[in-house]
């Protein structure tokens, strides 16, 4: 047994075997790299990227200011200034929408929390910018995201199921409810 | 005195030459050792630059060039400076004795000289030995100069590491010179003409396979490369003696590792493996074609060696620093001397065999 370690040990037994291994490997080459800016890796469905604000069909704004948002981020991203559609006492909308996505962690929870699914989560990832500022995203930079990302838009929920209550009576300058 | 001019031209030439074609190889040696070492990784290395990343040396070279030369506060200004240069020329002024062919003597005008061979001086091989000690200054003195603990880590290393592999360098190849009796590099390569059985390393008298394998392993320490490259220990010391150089002084420690590399190969090509010698007398051609082929044989085993160094580097870990003295000196140098006496012995029994 002794002598069989002798052996191979004089005769570089281990080191062979494992230049042997990074042979095969170079004559057999078959690289792992996936040459990313020009090729990339298919995502998951559930993939969660940056963060856009929807719109209805008709172009108008999904979000109505709730603050829900706000509320449910864990690392407050989001800062919601909501007031008064002027005009239409009972409808309120977000004046002004801010995400700072340097903090962002990508949980969803604002997209769970919010109650008329004006968030959603695009599969943007390359978000890499020179300036920290330009991570800094106000509103219209939002919806600007969430057209591109979403082209096929939801229609209004009153439009969407003929028997919801056409109860917000203070949306004046809607479409009249077909019936 | 026009016979002086024209040697001195033709001589100016031959370095020339040589040194662009040694350049041209590092220049090689870097896209092409990214490539090996990735491919054996399953890796694709370098691709962006050019079609299949082929222009990534002129990219590197460029980019060396233009960095900011940074000296650090502290360092000693003059061997700060003076340490990649000492560390570069040593390394390229080694190929002055390598014989890339057949040993011609050319007349070119009345002056006699030799076209594969800036210069066939006697002491050849303790040439090359002298000039790549000279070598281990610049990497010690780079270290020490830094003003910086991991260089000066790496420098120290360095130096007991060169100093104790270099005497196994000297005496592997002592064999070799035992059955030539010649340190002129032409006269060992012109020794081992007529077919590889004739090569140092198969040769008769007593094969210098054992002698081989000691003067390559002390080799791959001596140039400081993977599993020996304990003075620029990437995990360890950052980049160990030249974690403080930048732009061209970095690029020149760069070049120094590179062409000791090359240098060692050739070297150990014309001592073991019989230079531009052919390994079988009719792949040799015969007549103007010698030259050519020979050349050929020459490139063909200095890269085979090369291509060792990276399938090594790919291949095994680094050592830890007592197991490379020990190794060095309790392993290497007693097989070494071993090695000199068997030979000698072989040598006094079966003279001119």
């Amino acid at each position: 047994m002794k002598f069989k370690e002798w052996i191979k040990t004089l005769t570089f037994y281990e080191l062979l075997l494992g230049m042997k291994t990074t042979m095969s490997h170079l004559l057999r080459y078959r690289p792992i790299t996936i040459q990313y800016p020009h090729e990339k890796k298919p995502l998951p469905e559930n993939y969660r990227g940056m963060l856009a604000l929807l719109k209805y069909d008709d172009e108008t704004e999904k979000c109505v200011g709730c603050d829900l948002c706000e509320a449910a981020c864990p690392s407050r991203v989001i800062r919601v200034v909501s007031a008064e559609v002027p005009g239409e006492p009972m409808k309120r909308y977000s004046k002004e929408y801010y995400m700072d996505m340097t903090r962002c962690l990508f949980c969803g929870l604002c997209v769970q929390a919010c109650p008329v699914d004006a968030l959603g989560m695009t599969r943007e990832f390359e978000w890499a910018v020179y300036d920290k500022r330009n991570l800094h995203l106000d509103k219209q930079q939002l919806l600007a995201i969430g057209d591109r990302a979403f082209p096929v838009r939801e229609k209004r929920i009153e439009f969407q199921h003929p028997n919801v209550a056409h109860f917000n009576v203070a949306f004046q300058r809607l479409p009249q409810k077909e019936s | 005195m026009f016979d002086f001019g024209i040697k001195f031209a033709l001589t100016l030439t031959q370095i020339a030459a040589v040194m662009g074609i040694v350049l041209l190889t590092v220049a090689i040696l870097t896209l092409l050792e990214r490539k090996v070492l990735s491919w054996m990784q399953d890796r694709m290395g370098p691709m962006e630059v050019g079609p299949y990343g082929i222009l990534q040396p002129v990219a590197d070279g460029l980019k060396l060039f233009f960095k900011e030369d940074i000296i650090p506060a502290g360092a000693n200004r003059m061997m700060f400076m003076m340490a990649p240069v000492l560390s570069l020329v040593p390394a390229l002024i080694g190929f002055a004795v390598i014989p890339f062919g057949p040993n011609w003597t050319v007349d070119f005008f009345g002056v006699e000289f030799k076209p594969f061979a800036i210069s066939d001086i006697n002491i050849g091989i303790l040439y090359i030995l002298a000039f790549t000690s000279i070598g281990a200054y610049g990497i010690i003195l780079g270290g020490w100069s830094s003003n910086s603990k991991y260089s000066l880590l790496g420098g120290l290393r360095s130096a007991a590491q060169l100093i104790s592999y270099e005497l196994n360098v000297g005496l592997s190849i002592v064999g070799v010179l035992l059955l030539t009796g010649s340190l002129s590099m032409v006269e060992i390569t012109e020794a081992q003409s007529g077919g590889f059985w004739n090569w140092f390393f198969f040769a008769l008298p007593f094969p210098q396979a054992i002698a081989f394998v000691v003067f390559i392993i002390s080799a791959v320490a001596e140039t400081n490369r993977v599993p020996f490259d304990l003075p620029e220990a990437e995990s360890e010391l950052v980049a160990g003696f030249f974690t403080e150089y930048s732009g061209m002084r970095f690029a020149f420690f760069f070049l120094a590792e590179y062409a000791n590399m090359i240098l060692v190969s050739c070297v150990a090509s014309v001592l073991f493996f019989g230079g531009w010698q052919a390994p079988l007398p009719i792949l040799q051609g015969s007549g103007s074609m010698v030259w050519l082929t020979g050349i050929m044989w020459f490139t063909l085993k200095v890269y085979a060696f090369l291509f060792f160094f990276f399938w090594i580097r790919a291949t095994l870990p680094r050592l830890r620093y007592d197991q490379l003295m020990r190794f060095g000196w309790k392993v290497l140098l007693p097989i070494a001397i071993g090695n000199i006496v068997v030979t000698s012995i072989f040598a006094y029994m079966f003279p001119g065999s």
